[in-house]
């Protein structure tokens, strides 16, 4: 079965019309890959559709119509840029439908050309006359104005397969086996072409004026037009000249199968190659570009070929070839237009053409795009995929805000990296301070648990053993904490803050384990850590992370505080309700104002609570915290709550 | 081609739909509707403009089918004009002038040749009357309607308010809580009003009006969702109602169907429900709308009915509530803070949609392409609820990576978060690659990405500005970590900061180099490599509203626009000012094709355009007073083709368009071609003759349909379509026969087929006088053409003559009519 009959609308390809084994005929939009809307002809089983046109839609008005009939039309206010809207379908009982696709209802119907299947109909680019050929060997001239046949006449002695009008309107090319260059006028055959073997299924003139300019153009002579037949993987090009002798193909293309659909743009210039692009059977797309001068006896092989496949990850393990059903140039001539999938629901893309590599596989997954639905959707709108691994950056985390650095830092840190190993002890003289650490806590403290535990913190910051750390630093005693610290190398200080700094990014759980931690290492070997010349990049990422998680800690506790005050206010409300059935007098709001008072009194001890409790929770700044966190509580109680915001963020 | 006079303003993208209720033609093919200035038609089965009938030059507030010609239609504007149009073929008949804004029209088929419109009333503010206006019979196209005569007193301006009674026996008027009822023969008018008080929380205001077609009943909707039906209004006691309560909110408006029946109400909701009779228990809907309900119409023949909707849309919805089609518009978000962006890959203009949407409009097209999601939250309507919007949009330059900035506004601080999304070409839709909260401690106000080619990825850098006093640059990284499926994703990779003041701008030179940040004041800028300050620039007074680099040969110049009124060019070889002009710069956008850059002033009440080159001072283009209205934003757009320009003037157009943006939310453009150019449609040159000779079968009916119409015209009688059953005594026994005693369908086909046949001579005259009307109208056109057919027929001698062919219907119908008659039926026993 041959391909299913599909074109793009003229102008911009704003709509793309196809025409399904089903008989229907789907429109669809080209930007939004949209089923615009489905027609399905009366007969469309019995008569299904064989060929589709648009009419053309163009900026070259009829030169012969500028009479009365114009002048009306100029008065009309007219949509903005609609192309044409009139799609001609022939059909395999020799019908011809013209349909709007505005309108979306059938137009007229051309009855009375053809007893048997319509192969091709065109459009003549000026005035509004419609050709078409059929298997019952005629071609048939249409007014569709009067949907009468204007003229008929027998076009071969077999079926006439394919039409193409020329350029200029004056010549009509058709073509069975045998390729025929008819004039217009006289409807005489002007040339022939021979070559193909089979059925000529495309025809398309390449150039509209001839290349070499010396000679007066007659609007014939010296074009080149393209043809393609079935079960032929050759596509020829053939040139009408003024001598009659010259009967075969100037050259030829090879495509990897029978041609389906074939686009080109046509060049203005001389030194601009024309583009073609030819989609086969097999459903590869192949473009060329070739400036027509003359012969050339070896076929031509494509410049690029254009597949799609499925990615083919989930499920099935082989990506599957996707077809491409058809593909037209973009008005720039730089982009394509590609057509594939199914054919009852494709999908359209603009690709642009970068024609530098010989073969591109453009990898889609049209199940993810392709949905089956009958119903149109309400709205247009689209949601965006959102998947679970996306990378969520939050303040504290590294790659959020960076430390405030000196500039080249990168080049900095590399050197940093390096300083320590040139400097670093020997093995042996590592193994030697293990050693006398280890005696060293040995002797004095005779705590096994806790000497095991800065033994194998230690092993677990040089081995990067999740499993050893975990352990070790899962514990929240105190006492083992401050013990470990203490016990624990000097130089494992700086890789257990930044495995501290690490952990403590994740869960706020495990956070507030890890400041205990954090806090005895401070404490302990705050003297050690103020030695070392690159504190700055060492901690900075530890500040910040802090910063940004104390950075809530004022909304809070102000949130903490009003709240106090309301549940004080409610609970001292519900005293003095008690009250009144002893005595209503007026001393009532006195009483009042002082237990709100008393309220707010506790409160204000009970916030220096929550604070003492945070200061154990928290390691750093926690006094000048506290302390300010007090006095905001003490303002917001007489009405101050205009705060200044703490300037705490300098470097260290 | 003639050179064009002069640049033209031209809207596009449609404005809003909202004017008046929708109208459907008779037949119900068509949807016909205001559009600010414009009315247009639609074609229901493919949602495409068919016309667009521009001459108004104001607003249409009103649309009515003429009673006595469904063809014709009745538009009203605020610019004092009534016109008549054939809507068909896009022609303006007749056009009354009235003097005063007309704020609404109505029609009725009873009222011989006269319309109601409600007028301002002379001398009073906010007072509306609904006046009669006869519609003077004069030759001309231009006519004067100045025949009022006052209908009613004090009504509401919308036209939701009035509504006509069955047979336009009286007209009914809301405002606030009272409601007016007219009786035109009595000359009676009977007010009822609603108290305030009596309803708690809500209050009772009328909100819309709608008459039931048949019989005496009111339906009225309330500001809070009650629906209130009317009747027995003849008196001013005995008046009853019933309430109809589903609606939680407002209810926008109404309408019934064309027996009556069947209520439908819209409002908030988005919510299409049926009521049926009056009972409130049994009622349909139809959920998910997509967004508020403001106007419901419904179609003559009431099979279907069409909601227009706050976001320009209008909904087509079949008669058993399902949804058939849409037509979209340019969303009008109340806040376009985006901006204008151009996404490079589907050429699309992107802007702010729904909420927390960014919908991609085609502008080759007019039609949005569709809407983006991107916040993916539940939209939840309650008054003053802060929604998360969008507001910000960047590109990067081959379109692959999008980033947004979402806000939610809070009065303390901005819940912010930056997102980035990739372009997946394999699914062909964005993907979030990574979100970032809170990059900036409060509002963020600029953002754009290095606009460089992509070729190496890791080039590609995102700069941000907050109100926080810093801009942030972020980068593209790899990730480290195995586990994850991504292979990039964002992080900072430099916070600058310049004195503690607010960063306002920021843009990136051609190359990519240079980074210029305006803060406050001064405009920084830095190395993009190293990330130093290279230099600072100052214009004082006055804080930087906008910066641009120059491109192409002007790559050495920074464009900077300040609040008191300066445009300055620095040269950044120099370090020094190039040239300044006084000039109040709202709007500075580069084109990014050339070298041009494109101003937008704004100076006592009228925007002007300057295109300057930032190599020399002197404009090369001034358009002064460009519109009326303030322009927000523009955008220049690459055109598909380089256009052909003629006029040196207009060179600058050749390669981009320019668009911009009104504080009404009107989309513009400027265009060189004359109007008559933009507007001739070039389908115009195919006038194809609708002829659809189908199936015999639609042959025959078509034509019984058409006799009986006939007869039915010559009676005097209003044409029904269901009459068709008396049609032949044949097919009444057919019909009226129990189906269990009837014989076989193959059996009974020929004597139907029999039955419907006609004889030759019932062929009407009138029928053949109609052909010879079609015929007659191209004539002029076919005769010479089918004389040189006729005389190229002689001289060719294979051709056949076809003619004759057609000239003969009737005898081929016959032919096929008997073919009919001998086929066989057999088949149909099958079923």
């Amino acid at each position: 079965m041959a391909a299913p009959p599909c074109a793009f609308s003229p102008r911009g390809c704003r709509l793309f019309a196809s025409s399904g084994p089903d008989g229907r005929l789907r429109v669809w939009d080209t930007a939004g890959s949209r089923l615009q809307h489905e027609y399905v002809p009366s007969a469309h089983l019995s008569a299904a559709c064989t060929c589709l046109a648009w009419a053309p839609g163009g900026p070259r008005q009829p030169p012969s119509k500028d009479g009365p009939q114009r002048k009306k039309r100029k008065s009309e206010a007219g949509e903005v840029d609609k192309q044409l809207d009139i799609l001609a379908i022939g059909t395999a009982v020799g019908s011809i439908l013209l349909y709007s696709t505005v309108k979306g209802e059938l137009q007229s119907k051309l009855d009375g050309g053809h007893d048997s299947r319509v192969n091709c109909v065109r459009w003549h680019q000026d005035s509004c006359c419609l050709y078409s050929c059929s298997d019952d060997k005629h071609i048939v001239e249409w007014n569709t104005q009067t949907c009468k046949v204007k003229c008929k006449w027998k076009g071969d002695n077999g079926s006439v397969t394919c039409l193409c009008i020329s350029p200029d309107g004056k010549m009509l090319l058709s073509a069975g086996r045998t390729i025929k260059l008819w004039d217009l006028e006289t409807k005489e055959v002007y040339r022939h072409f021979t070559g193909h073997a089979t059925s000529v299924s495309s025809l398309m003139f390449t150039t509209v004026k001839p290349m070499n300019e010396s000679k007066p153009f007659d609007g014939i002579t010296g074009l080149y037009f393209l043809s393609g037949a079935i079960h032929d993987r050759l596509l020829s090009v053939w040139q009408i000249r003024s001598d009659r002798k010259e009967k075969n193909a100037v050259m030829s293309f090879t495509v990897t199968d029978e041609p389906t659909f074939v686009d080109l743009t046509i060049s203005e210039v001389k030194e601009e190659p024309v583009k073609l692009a030819v989609v086969c059977r097999d459903g590869q797309l192949h473009i060329f570009e070739h400036i027509l001068n003359g012969y050339c006896k070896k076929p031509l092989t494509s410049n690029c070929t254009i597949q799609i496949a499925t990615p083919g990850n989930d499920g099935d393990s082989t990506p599957k070839p996707v077809p491409i059903l058809a593909a037209a140039f973009c008005t720039d001539k730089q982009s394509l237009l590609l057509v594939y999938g199914n054919t009852l629901q494709p999908i359209i893309e603009k690709v642009s053409l970068n024609t530098s590599e010989s073969h591109i596989c453009l990898v889609r997954d049209i199940q993810k795009v392709l949905s089956l639905k009958t119903d149109a959707a309400l709205t247009k709108v689209k949601t965006p995929v959102v998947n679970l691994d996306t990378k969520v950056l939050v303040p504290g985390i590294p790659g959020h805000s960076t430390a405030i650095k000196t500039p080249a830092s990168g080049k900095e840190k590399k050197k940093n990296k390096r300083k320590p190993g040139e400097t670093e002890e020997s093995i042996e003289e590592r193994l030697g301070a293990l050693d006398i650490d280890v005696s060293k806590v040995k002797t004095p403290g005779g705590l096994p648990q806790t000497d095991s535990f800065a033994v194998l913190l230690v092993q677990g910051l040089e081995s990067n053993d999740a499993e050893i750390l975990n352990k070790v630093l899962n514990t929240r005693k105190e006492n083992i904490v401050k013990n470990t610290v203490a016990r624990m190398p000097i130089h494992a200080v700086i890789p257990l803050l930044h495995e501290l700094t690490k952990r403590l990014q994740g869960n706020p759980y495990s956070a507030s384990v890890m400041v205990r931690w954090l806090k005895s290492v401070f404490t302990v070997h705050a003297s050690y850590l103020s030695t070392l010349p690159d504190l700055i990049p060492q901690l900075g990422m530890l500040y910040q992370l802090m910063e940004s998680r104390v950075k809530t800690l004022q909304k809070l506790s102000r949130l903490h505080g009003r709240l106090f005050i309301l549940v004080t206010q409610v609970a001292a409300s519900q005293t003095v309700q008690d009250v009144p059935e002893v005595n209503q007098t007026a001393k009532l709001v006195y009483e009042d104002d002082s237990s709100e008072e008393e309220g707010s009194d506790d409160e204000m001890i009970a916030d220096k609570d929550s604070d003492e409790n945070w200061d154990e929770d928290e390691e750093k700044d926690k006094e000048e915290q506290s302390d300010e966190q007090d006095m905001t509580v003490e303002k917001e109680i007489n009405g101050d709550s205009d705060l200044e915001p703490e300037n705490e963020s300098e470097e260290e | 081609m003639v050179a064009p006079g002069s640049l033209r303003v031209v809207r596009c993208g449609g404005s809003a739909l909202r004017g008046a209720r929708a109208v459907f033609s008779a037949d119900s093919k068509y949807l016909l509707c205001a559009s600010g200035d414009f009315v247009k038609v639609y074609s229901v089965s493919t949602e495409e403009i068919l016309r667009l009938m521009g001459g108004h030059a104001d607003l249409v507030t009103g649309i009515q089918l003429n009673p006595h010609n469904h063809m014709q239609l009745y538009s009203s504007s605020l610019d004092g004009t009534i016109k008549l149009w054939d809507f068909m073929d896009g022609i303006l008949i007749k056009t009354f002038t009235v003097g005063s804004k007309l704020l609404a029209l109505y029609t009725l088929a009873c009222a011989e040749d006269s319309v109601f419109v409600v007028i301002p009333k002379k001398g009073e503010r906010d007072s509306y009357q609904l006046v009669s206006l006869k519609l003077t019979k004069g030759a001309g196209q231009d006519l004067e309607g100045k025949e009022l005569s006052v209908v009613l007193d004090g009504v509401s301006a919308s036209m939701k308010h009035i509504a006509f009674g069955r047979e336009g026996a009286y007209v009914v008027s809301v405002k606030d809580v009272t409601l007016q009822v007219y009786f035109f023969k009595r000359k009676l008018l009977n007010r009822f009003s609603l108290s305030t008080m009596k309803t708690k929380g809500g209050d009772n205001h009328f909100s819309c009006v709608v008459c039931h077609p048949t019989e005496d009943c009111i339906a009225t909707g309330h500001a809070d969702g009650k629906i209130r039906l009317w009747r027995n209004f003849h008196h001013r006691k005995e008046y009853t109602y019933s309430t109809l309560h589903w609606h939680h909110d407002i209810v926008m408006d109404l309408a019934f169907s064309v027996e009556g029946t069947r209520l439908l109400s819209g409002g908030v909701e988005s919510v299409l429900v049926q009521w049926h009779g009056e009972s409130s228990c049994q009622k349909d809907f139809l959920p998910r709308l997509g967004s508020p309900i403001e106007c419901i119409s419904m179609s003559s023949d009431g099979a279907l009915c069409c909601t227009l909707h706050t976001d320009n849309r209008i909904t087509i919805i079949n008669s058993n509530l399902r949804f058939s089609r849409s037509i979209q518009g340019l969303i009008k978000s109340r806040d376009i803070k985006t901006g204008l962006v151009v996404d490079p890959r589907t050429k699309a203009l992107v802007l702010n949609g729904e909420p927390g949407h960014l919908q991609f409009y085609s502008l080759q097209s007019d039609q949005q392409l569709f809407s983006l999601d991107i916040v993916q939250r539940q939209y939840i309507h309650e008054a003053g609820l802060k929604q998360s919007d969008l507001v910000k949009v960047a590109f990067s330059a081959r379109g692959t990576w999008l980033a947004t900035v979402e806000e939610s506004e809070e009065v303390t601080d901005p819940e912010l978060q930056l997102k980035l999304w990739f372009y997946h070409e394999e699914a062909q839709s964005f993907q979030l690659n990574t979100r970032i909260n809170t990059p900036h401690d409060n509002h963020i106000t600029d953002m754009c990405f290095r606009d460089m080619d992509e070729l190496g990825d890791d080039s590609l850098i995102l700069v941000t500005t907050g109100r926080d006093c810093v801009f942030k640059v972020w980068v593209m990284v790899e990730d480290i970590d195995p586990e994850e499926h991504q292979s990039v994703s964002w992080s900072c990779d430099f916070v600058g900061s310049y004195h503690n003041y607010q960063a306002t701008n920021c843009c990136f030179s051609e190359d990519g180099s240079l980074l210029a940040v305006s803060f406050e004041e001064t405009v920084t800028v830095w190395d993009s490599l190293t990330w130093d300050l290279k230099c600072t620039f100052c214009h004082p007074p006055g804080n930087i509203r906008k910066i641009c680099f120059g491109r192409l040969t002007c790559s050495k110049y920074l464009i900077g626009a300040t609040d008191y009124g300066f445009l300055c060019c620095w040269n950044l070889l120099t370090c020094a000012l190039e040239w300044s002009a006084h000039l109040n710069v709202v709007v500075l956008q580069p084109d990014p094709l050339s070298e041009h850059i494109a101003a937008v002033s704004w100076l006592s009440k009228e925007s002007s355009l300057f295109v300057f080159k930032p190599n020399e001072p002197r404009p090369i283009y001034i358009q002064r007073n460009l519109c009326k209205e303030k322009i927000l934003l523009a955008a220049f757009v690459p055109r598909d083709e380089p256009e052909m320009i003629s006029s040196e003037k207009y060179l600058w157009l050749r390669k981009s368009q320019l668009f911009f943006l009104t504080d009404t939310q009107e989309l513009m453009t400027l265009s060189t071609k004359s109007l008559e150019e933009r507007l001739t449609p070039s389908s115009k040159q195919l006038a194809v003759e609708e002829s659809i000779p189908v199936t015999p079968f639609s042959l025959l009916l078509g034509k019984h349909r058409h006799q009986q119409a006939q007869e039915d015209i010559d009676l005097g009688k209003p044409v029904v379509h269901n009459k068709q059953e008396q049609a032949s005594p044949a097919v009444k026994e057919l019909l009226h026969t129990p189906a269990h005693v009837l014989p076989s369908a193959s059996f009974l086909c020929t004597i139907f087929i029999n039955s419907l046949l006609i004889s030759k001579e019932s062929k009407s005259a009138e029928e053949v006088a109609d052909e010879v009307e079609m015929e007659s109208e191209k004539a002029d056109d076919d005769s010479d053409e089918e004389d040189v057919t006729a005389t190229e027929q002689e001289d060719t001698g294979h051709m056949e003559l076809l003619g004759e062919i057609t000239c003969k219907p009737s005898k081929s119908q016959e032919k096929e009519l008997r073919k009919i008659r001998k086929m066989d039926y057999s088949w149909i026993s099958a079923f």
